[in-house]
């Protein structure tokens, strides 16, 4: 974790969040399923990594005051299926920041990893922050 | 399956039903826990109105409609690109449907790219995007 949390002004394009790790528990992976209405294949649905990844965003990024968080786009791309168990890295960083008027945009790189260092998913994330 | 697959081909809709519970389940898995999504009195004095589904949760079903036709090609290596238009709230019923644009070949790899739209009960669109997925079985 960083020393000191950063704000949301000093947010600028190639920012790397300190990266996190969230292991892809049955129980996870049960809950997720739940939530979701679906089954299981015995791997850890795509969109359900993903989740982890974003959930970490919205936690690393610090909102300016009285500011709701909107997710306005997503690009994705699986490299490999994940074994249910499986403990990934998540590495976040800022791509770029834009202001349009009352509304801030916020375009973050997500990538992931499993315990091999192999690359399992990456994407963008874009978030709208209305001011 | 993969064979059936050509242009224009309709892939089978999913249907799903938003509920309260639904996204408090979601949050509590993903770890997602933005009061828009779970606070409905903070929600309720928002732009926003009240509550909404995470974006993912709606995405999560178009994934499952990928998953439906091109198996583990998709959950493999599949790529998508989404815009989230409009928030999808407890109460609603949404209907992914997706169809083959068309099918591409590049270095003797075929691949279909996909359109795929959300929309909810009232015919508002909830998410739309396209996807990409390998069909042939004969990579590299």
């Amino acid at each position: 974790m960083p020393d000191r949390a950063i704000s949301y002004e000093e947010l600028t394009p190639g920012y790397k969040f300190p990266p996190t790790t969230f292991e892809l528990s049955a129980s996870f992976v049960s809950k997720y399923l739940k939530a979701v209405d679906s089954e299981s294949d015995g791997f850890v649905p795509p969109l359900a990594i993903t989740a982890c990844a974003i959930a970490a965003t919205t936690k690393s990024v610090p909102l300016p005051p009285d500011t709701t968080a909107i997710h306005a786009s997503q690009e994705l791309e699986f490299f490999k299926m994940v074994p249910i168990g499986t403990t990934i890295e998540c590495r976040i960083g800022v791509l770029q920041k834009i202001s349009r008027g009352k509304m801030s945009m916020l375009i973050l790189e997500l990538e992931i990893f499993d315990k091999d260092k192999e690359k399992v998913q990456s994407g963008k994330a874009t978030i709208a922050l209305p001011t | 399956m993969l064979t059936e697959i050509q242009e224009g081909k309709a892939l089978n809709p999913v249907v799903k039903h938003i509920t309260q519970e639904k996204i408090n389940v979601y949050a509590e898995a993903s770890g997602d826990f933005n009061p828009i999504h779970i606070n409905e009195s903070f929600a309720a004095k928002t732009p926003l109105g009240g509550t909404i589904a995470h974006g993912m949760l709606s995405l999560a079903y178009v994934s499952e409609m990928m998953a439906s036709a091109f198996g583990r090609n998709w959950l493999s290596e599949g790529k998508l690109r989404a815009k989230f238009k409009e928030p999808a709230r407890p109460g609603d019923t949404l209907t992914v449907d997706g169809r083959v644009d068309c099918i591409e070949k590049k270095d003797d790899v075929s691949y279909a790219n996909c359109v795929f739209e959300c929309r909810n009960q009232k015919g508002e669109m909830i998410v739309t995007g396209e996807a990409i997925v390998r069909l042939s079985n004969d990579k590299k």
